[in-house]
C-alpha cells in the first residue's frame, strides 16, 4: 500500500488543473488540491518509512543469521578443509558473496513488489483516464524489460569476464611480489612490467567492452520512456485540442507514464540481483554442506567425572585422505598416567600426526587410542579437550592482549593461575617489560613477541588450563637451551601426577622422560628409557652426538677458532 | 596477526575532497584532456535535451493545443523526438568517453605503481607485506576507477542538471519559479543533516566491517587452536558480537535513508502543490498561461533528482580521496640503493668475486655479516658451510645487491658493485634458490621465466643437459603442462632439476647456489649431482653446500660462524685442522643410518 500517496499525486494534479481551468468560480478549491497532494506526499513518506526499514532491516536480519550460522559451521569443519581451502577464499564468501545474497534479498525483493504494484496502479489508472492512449503510449515501454534482459544478459557475461580478468591479474601481481627475488636476480623486471602492461590493457578493454554494453541501459530507459512521450504528447495533445480529453487529464496521464518507467528498468535490474545472489548463495550453501569433523558429528557418550592421563594406542597407523601413503603405522604404545613419554625422530617422521590424533584435531581408525581405557570417540569432546594441555609447533596467538591469549582455554581462571603460568612458563620477566604486562596488545597494534616468547606465552596458555595430560610438541625450538632447561626444571613440580608427551628434535627436552620412543616413517624403531637407548647405539645414540657437537659448536666464543 | 590488522588499516576514511590530491589525480587524466572536454561537451548537450523537453511541452499545450493548431502540434511532437533522440546518442557517447578517460588513466595509474614496485629492494618487500601491495595494486585503484564510472562526472551532470532546471524555470516564470524555489532551504538543511548522519554511520560500519574481516580472517588462520582448546563456542559468540554490531550499524544507516529519500519526495510534493496553488491563482488572473504550470509540475521533479544523487554520491567520493591518499603515498617511496652516476656496463665478465672487509646489517646495530673479506678467482668453486644463521644466504644478497653493504666493498672483476648498473649486474648472475619459486603457467614459462629472449631450443637444451628432460617428457603436456599453484604437483627434486634448468637457460658468467636441505631419493640425487656438474662448468660459482658430494668437488671451503670468516681451506685440510669444520661435517654430512 505504501505507493498509494505517490500514484495519487498525478490525479490530483490532474484534477487540480481541470478545476482551475474549468473557471473562475472553482476558485474557492484553490487550496484544496495542493494541501491533498502534500496530504498524500505525506502518506507516502510515512508508508515509505516502514516499508523501508521493514524490508530492508528484513534482509539485515537474515544477513546476521546466515552469517552467524556459516561462522558457528566454520568452527567445526575438519583441519582438513581449512588446509586445502584458501583463506583469501573463504574471505570472499564470507564478505563479496553475503553482499550479493543480502542485495537480492533486501533490494530484489524490495523491487519486486514495488514495481508490480505500480505497474499495475499506474495502469489501471492511465485506463481511466483514456484506455486507447495507455494502449498507443505502452508500445515502446515493454521494449525497455525485453532490451533489459537482452543486453543484461550480455552485460552478465561480461561482467564475469571483467572478474575473472581482475583475478588474473592479481594472480599475477601476487605471484611477483612473491617471488620478487627470482623476478630481480633474473632482471625480469621489464619483462614483468611488459606482461602486466599486457594484462592491464586487456582488462581496459574488457572493462570498456561492459561500459559499451552497461552504457546503452540508462539511455534506452530514457529514448523509450521520452518516446512514449511524444506519443502520448501528440495522440493525446490532439484529443485535448479537439476537445475530447481534458488538459489535466493529460497531464495527470503524462504522470503516471513517469511512474512506469523505473519499475521497466527495475525488472531488468532484479534479473541481474537474481542471478548474482542465486550464485552467491550455491557459493555459501557449499560450505554449510560440508560436512563437520566426526567428534562434532556423534558426542561421546561416556561418563568420565575425571580424566586421569592413561593413554594407549593400539596398532595405530593412520593416513591423511584415503589415497594418501600411510603417515603412522602400527604404533602401539601405552603411557601410565602421571608418566613422561618422550617421542623423538626426523622432521616427518610423523610426530605431531600422533599427538594431532589425541585431541581429535584428525580422526583415528576406530579401536586404537584409548584414554583411561576408554576409547576415544566415546568420550565427550569437550571433556577430552578440556584434559589435553596442547602446545603446538607453530604457535597461534591472536591480536588480544597476553591476559586474553594465556587465559584462552580457561576463561574462569583467577589472576593468581595467570601468574602461576606465566612463572612457570618462564615468562614473567618479559611481560614485565611491557608497559601494560598483561593488558599488553600482541599484533600489530601492540608488541611483536619474538619466536621464543610465543612459545612460552603458549606453554602459560597450555598450564593455565591445569590439564591432566600436557602435550609439548617441539615447544622450545625458539627457546635457548638454558631457558628451556630452567622451564623443564620449574615444570617437573607442576607436571608431578601429570600425564605428559614431549616431542623434541633436543636429546636433553627427552632425556628424562620415562619412556622414549624414536620414530622413523611412521614407525616405532626404538624404545625405551635414555639410558637403554643409549645401550642400543642405534639412532637415538647418533642423534645424541650430533647434539652434543652443536652443543660444542654454539659454545664457541665469537673469538676462537681459527684460519685454516 | 599481521594480515588481520592491516584489514584495519586499509578502512580508515580521510575527507570526501581534499584539492591536492585532486592535482595528482589530474596529472593522470591530462593526457586525455580532449576526451575529456569532448564528455564534457556531451553532458551539456544531454542535459540541454531534458530541459528543453518540459518546454517544448509548454509551447505544445499554451501555443498549440489551446489554438488547435493539430499542424503546429505535429512539429512541436517532432521537436520533442529530436530532443529524445539527440539525447539518447550524447548520453551514451557522454557516459562511454567519460569511462574510456578513467580506464586508460587508471590503466597508467596501475602500470605505473606496478613498475614503481618492480624498482623496490628487498628491504622494502621486507618491510611491507605482499598483502597491502596487492590491496594497493588492485583494490585501491579499482575505487579509483569508480570514481570516474559513477562518481565526478555523474555529480557535474547533477550539478549541472540543477542549475540548468533552475535557469530554465526563472526564465519561464521568474514568480512561480520562486515559490517553488520555497522548500530548498529546509531541504538543504535536511540534506546536510543527512549527509553527515549517513557519513558517520558509513565510517562506523566500515569499521566494524574491518574488525568483522579481520576477526574471521584470524579465526580461519587460528582455526586448529581454537579447535584444539575446545573454544569453539567461545570464539563464536564473539564473532556474534561482532556481528551484531555490524548489523546494528547498518540498520541505523537504513533508518536514516528511510528518513531522508522519502523525505525529498515529501520536499518535492510540496514544491508541486504551491506551484498548483499559485499557478492555480494565476491561471484564473490570467497572468500566466496553463502549459506553464505543467511545464513547472515536470521541471519541480526534475530538479530534486539530482540533489538526492548528490548525497548519495558522498561516500564513493570519500572512499576514493582515501584510495588515492594511499597510492601517491607508495609512488613516493623512494629506490633505497642508490644508482651510480655513471654506471659501469660490463660486456662479458671474467667472474672474479672479491668481498672486502664487508659489514652488513638489515636492522641498525645488529651485523649479520662482520668483517667478511674473500676472493673467488674466475672459473673457481667455492662453498660456503655454516650453521643456520652463520650468514651464508646474506652473503648471497649481499653479492646480488638485493641489500647494500653497511662497511666494506664487493668488487666483481675488480669494480665495486655499487658502481655496477644494477640490472647489468644482475645479468651476469646466475642465482638458484632453495625454495624453488614456481610461476603459475606452463614448465616452458617457468624456465624461461617468460623472457622471449630465451628460445624455445634454448629450454629444452637447459632442460635436456640438467637431465630435467625425463620427468618433462613424461608429463602430459611435456613443456607445456601446466604448474600447479607453487608447483605442488612437482616434486622436490623435479622443481630442483628445473631451477637449475633455468640458471642453465639464462646463461651467466657467475652461478650462486643455495642448495636445497630437503632430501630426495637417491636415483634424484644422482641426477641433481650429475646436473649440477653441467651447471658449474666454466663458470665461477659461490655455493651454500649442503651435500656432502657438492663439498667434496668445490676447490675450496669458506666456514662462516656468527656472521664471520672462521675458516678457510679444502675440504681435507680442513678435516685436518679439526675445527669448525670437522664438528660440522660430522654434524651435516655423515649420514645417519
Amino acid at each position: 500500500m505504501t505507493d498509494v500517496g505517490g500514484l495519487a499525486i498525478p490525479w490530483l494534479t490532474k484534477d487540480a488543473l481541470d478545476t482551475f481551468l474549468a473557471g473562475p468560480e472553482r476558485a474557492a478549491a484553490l487550496w484544496k488540491y495542493p494541501a491533498l497532494i502534500v496530504l498524500a506526499a505525506g502518506v507516502q513518506v510515512i508508508f515509505r518509512y516502514f516499508w523501508r526499514t521493514h524490508l530492508f532491516g528484513f534482509s539485515r536480519h537474515i544477513e546476521w543469521d546466515f552469517r552467524n550460522a556459516i561462522v558457528a559451521h566454520l568452527q567445526r569443519l575438519p583441519l582438513r578443509y581449512f588446509t586445502h581451502t584458501k583463506t583469501g577464499d573463504l574471505m570472499s564468501r564470507l564478505t563479496n558473496d553475503m553482499v550479493s545474497f543480502r542485495e537480492m534479498l533486501g533490494m530484489g525483493v524490495m523491487a519486486v513488489i514495488d514495481a508490480a504494484f505500480t505497474i499495475a496502479t499506474s495502469l489501471l489508472l492511465m485506463v481511466v483516464i483514456d484506455p486507447w492512449l495507455t494502449l498507443w503510449s505502452l508500445l515502446p515501454l515493454p521494449s525497455i524489460t525485453i532490451l533489459v534482459l537482452l543486453i543484461g544478459n550480455r552485460i552478465f557475461d561480461r561482467y564475469r569476464d571483467v572478474q575473472r580478468h581482475l583475478s588474473t591479474l592479481s594472480t599475477f601481481v601476487q605471484e611477483n611480489l612473491a617471488g620478487i627475488r627470482v623476478v630481480q636476480a633474473y632482471v625480469q623486471e621489464e619483462n614483468q612490467q611488459r606482461h602486466f602492461d599486457d594484462l592491464s590493457r586487456e582488462y581496459q578493454a574488457l572493462n570498456l567492452d561492459l561500459v559499451k554494453h552497461w552504457g546503452y541501459v540508462t539511455p534506452v530507459m530514457t529514448v523509450l520512456s521520452g518516446l512514449a512521450a511524444t506519443i502520448v504528447l501528440w495522440l493525446g495533445g490532439r484529443k485535448v485540442a479537439m476537445g475530447t480529453m481534458s488538459l489535466g487529464e493529460l497531464v495527470g496521464f503524462y504522470g503516471y507514464l513517469g511512474m512506469l518507467t523505473w519499475p521497466m528498468l527495475a525488472i531488468g535490474y532484479v534479473i541481474n540481483l537474481y542471478q548474482r545472489g542465486s550464485a552467491a548463495l550455491v557459493r555459501l550453501l557449499e560450505i554449510l554442506d560440508t560436512p563437520v569433523a566426526a567428534g562434532y558429528q556423534v558426542p561421546g557418550t561416556a561418563r568420565v567425572s575425571k580424566v586421569c592421563g592413561e593413554i594407549e594406542l593400539r596398532n595405530l597407523s593412520f593416513r591423511y585422505t584415503p589415497d594418501a601413503p600411510l603417515t603412522l603405522q602400527g604404533i602401539t604404545l601405552t603411557i601410565p598416567a602421571g608418566t613422561w613419554c618422550g617421542i623423538v625422530g626426523e622432521t616427518g617422521s610423523g610426530k605431531t600426526t600422533l599427538v594431532s590424533l589425541l585431541p581429535r584435531l584428525y580422526e583415528p581408525p576406530p579401536g586404537t587410542i584409548f584414554i583411561d581405557g576408554i576409547e576415544l570417540c566415546e568420550l565427550p569432546l569437550q571433556t577430552l579437550k578440556q584434559a589435553i594441555g596442547f602446545v603446538s609447533q607453530d604457535i597461534f596467538l591472536f591480536s588480544e592482549t597476553i591476559r586474553d591469549n594465556i587465559l584462552f582455554g580457561n576463561g574462569g581462571a583467577t589472576s593468581e593461575d595467570l601468574e602461576t603460568a606465566a612463572d612457570l612458563a618462564q615468562l614473567t620477566s618479559s611481560i614485565q617489560e611491557f608497559t601494560h604486562q598483561f593488558d599488553t596488545l600482541l599484533g600489530e597494534r601492540g608488541v611483536r613477541l619474538s619466536g621464543g616468547q610465543k612459545q612460552r606465552t603458549a606453554l602459560a596458555r597450555a598450564i593455565v588450563k591445569n590439564p591432566p595430560i600436557l602435550i609439548l610438541d617441539d615447544a622450545f625450538s625458539s627457546v635457548d637451551i638454558e631457558t628451556e632447561e630452567r622451564i623443564l626444571e620449574q615444570l617437573k613440580g607442576f607436571m608431578r601426577g601429570r600425564t605428559a608427551i614431549l616431542i623434541s628434535h633436543r636429546i636433553s627436552t627427552v632425556m628424562e622422560a620415562d619412556q622414549i620412543v624414536y620414530l622413523k616413517d611412521g614407525r616405532i624403531v626404538e624404545r625405551g628409557s635414555h639410558e637403554e637407548l643409549l645401550a642400543l647405539r642405534g639412532y637415538y645414540y647418533r642423534l645424541y652426538r650430533r647434539q652434543l657437537l652443536t652443543r660444542e659448536l654454539d659454545a664457541l666464543s665469537d673469538n676462537g677458532g681459527a684460519r685454516a | 596477526m599481521k594480515d588481520a590488522q592491516a584489514h584495519q588499516d586499509e578502512e580508515l576514511l580521510g575527507k570526501a575532497y581534499d584539492g591536492q590530491l585532486i592535482r595528482q589525480l589530474l596529472r593522470y587524466v591530462a593526457p586525455y584532456r580532449l576526451w575529456v572536454v569532448a564528455s564534457l561537451l556531451l553532458l551539456f548537450l544531454t542535459t540541454g535535451m531534458q530541459l528543453l523537453g518540459p518546454y517544448i511541452t509548454k509551447v505544445a499545450i499554451d501555443t498549440y493545443i489551446a489554438a488547435r493548431d493539430l499542424h503546429g502540434l505535429n512539429v512541436a511532437v517532432v521537436a520533442y523526438l529530436i530532443t529524445v533522440l539527440v539525447g539518447f546518442v550524447s548520453q551514451y557517447a557522454q557516459s562511454y568517453t567519460m569511462q574510456y578517460t578513467g580506464q586508460r588513466a587508471m590503466h597508467d595509474l596501475r602500470t605505473q605503481l606496478f613498475t614503481h614496485l618492480q624498482r623496490q629492494d628487498l628491504a622494502f618487500f621486507d618491510k611491507n607485506p605482499v598483502g597491502r601491495l596487492m590491496t594497493r595494486v588492485i583494490n585501491d585503484i579499482e575505487t579509483l576507477n569508480e570514481l570516474f564510472g559513477s562518481g565526478v562526472i555523474a555529480l557535474l551532470g547533477d550539478l549541472l542538471t540543477l542549475v540548468g532546471v533552475a535557469v530554465a524555470m526563472l526564465a519561464l516564470d521568474w514568480r512561480l519559479a520562486l515559490i517553488s524555489f520555497v522548500t530548498f532551504p529546509f531541504m538543504l538543511r535536511a540534506t546536510t543533516a543527512y549527509r553527515k548522519r549517513a557519513r558517520d554511520t558509513y565510517r562506523d560500519s566500515r569499521r566494524i566491517l574491518a574488525r568483522m574481516n579481520a576477526y574471521l580472517q584470524e579465526s580461519i588462520s587460528g582455526m586448529a587452536t581454537v579447535q584444539t582448546f575446545g573454544q569453539e563456542a567461545r570464539h563464536f559468540n564473539r564473532f556474534k558480537e561482532i556481528n551484531t554490531q555490524h548489523r546494528d550499524a547498518l540498520l541505523k544507516s537504513i533508518q536514516y535513508n528511510a528518513v531522508f529519500f522519502p523525505s525529498i519526495e515529501l520536499f518535492s510534493a510540496i514544491s508541486v502543490g504551491l506551484v498548483l496553488w499559485a499557478g492555480g491563482v494565476m491561471i484564473l488572473d490570467e497572468r500566466v498561461l496553463p502549459g506553464v504550470v505543467v511545464a513547472f509540475v515536470q521541471y519541480v521533479h526534475r530538479l530534486f533528482t539530482p540533489i538526492r544523487d548528490l548525497a548519495e554520491k558522498y561516500n564513493i567520493l570519500q572512499a576514493a580521496m582515501a584510495s588515492s591518499e594511499r597510492v601517491f603515498k607508495l609512488l613516493d617511496v623512494q629506490e633505497s640503493l642508490v644508482e651510480p652516476a655513471t654506471p659501469t656496463h660490463p660486456v662479458r665478465l671474467r667472474g672474479e668475486i672479491e668481498f672486502k672487509d664487508v659489514w652488513l646489517s638489515y636492522t641498525a646495530g645488529e651485523p649479520v655479516l662482520r668483517e667478511i673479506s674473500f676472493r673467488v678467482a674466475p672459473g673457481e668453486k667455492v662453498a660456503l658451510v655454516g650453521a643456520t644463521g652463520a650468514g651464508k644466504t646474506s652473503i648471497i644478497s649481499a653479492l646480488c645487491r638485493f641489500y647494500d653493504v653497511e662497511r666494506g666493498s664487493i668488487r666483481i672483476d675488480g669494480i665495486d658493485v655499487r658502481e655496477w648498473d644494477k640490472r647489468t649486474l644482475r645479468q651476469q648472475l646466475g642465482l638458484v634458490l632453495q625454495d624453488v619459486f614456481l610461476f603459475s603457467g606452463d614448465i616452458a614459462r617457468n624456465i624461461s621465466l617468460g623472457d622471449p629472449a630465451v628460445a624455445e631450443e634454448r629450454i629444452a637444451e637447459a632442460a635436456r643437459r640438467v637431465h630435467a628432460h625425463d620427468f618433462i617428457e613424461r608429463l602430459p603436456e611435456g613443456f607445456r603442462a601446466v604448474v600447479e599453484e607453487r608447483g605442488s604437483t612437482l616434486s622436490q627434486g623435479e622443481r630442483q632439476l628445473l631451477s637449475f634448468a633455468r640458471a642453465l637457460a639464462f646463461d651467466r658468467p657467475i652461478l650462486i647456489l643455495d642448495e636445497a636441505t630437503s632430501s630426495v631419493d637417491t636415483a634424484t640425487e644422482l641426477l641433481i649431482q650429475d646436473a649440477l656438474k653441467t651447471l658449474l662448468l666454466g663458470r665461477t660459482a659461490l655455493i651454500i653446500a649442503h651435500r656432502l658430494s657438492t663439498i667434496q668437488f668445490v676447490d675450496r671451503i669458506i666456514v662462516l660462524h656468527k656472521g664471520r670468516i672462521r675458516e678457510e681451506g679444502t675440504h681435507q685440510e680442513l678435516l685436518a685442522h679439526g675445527g669448525i669444520y670437522s664438528r660440522l661435517y660430522e654434524l651435516q654430512y655423515q649420514p645417519l643410518a
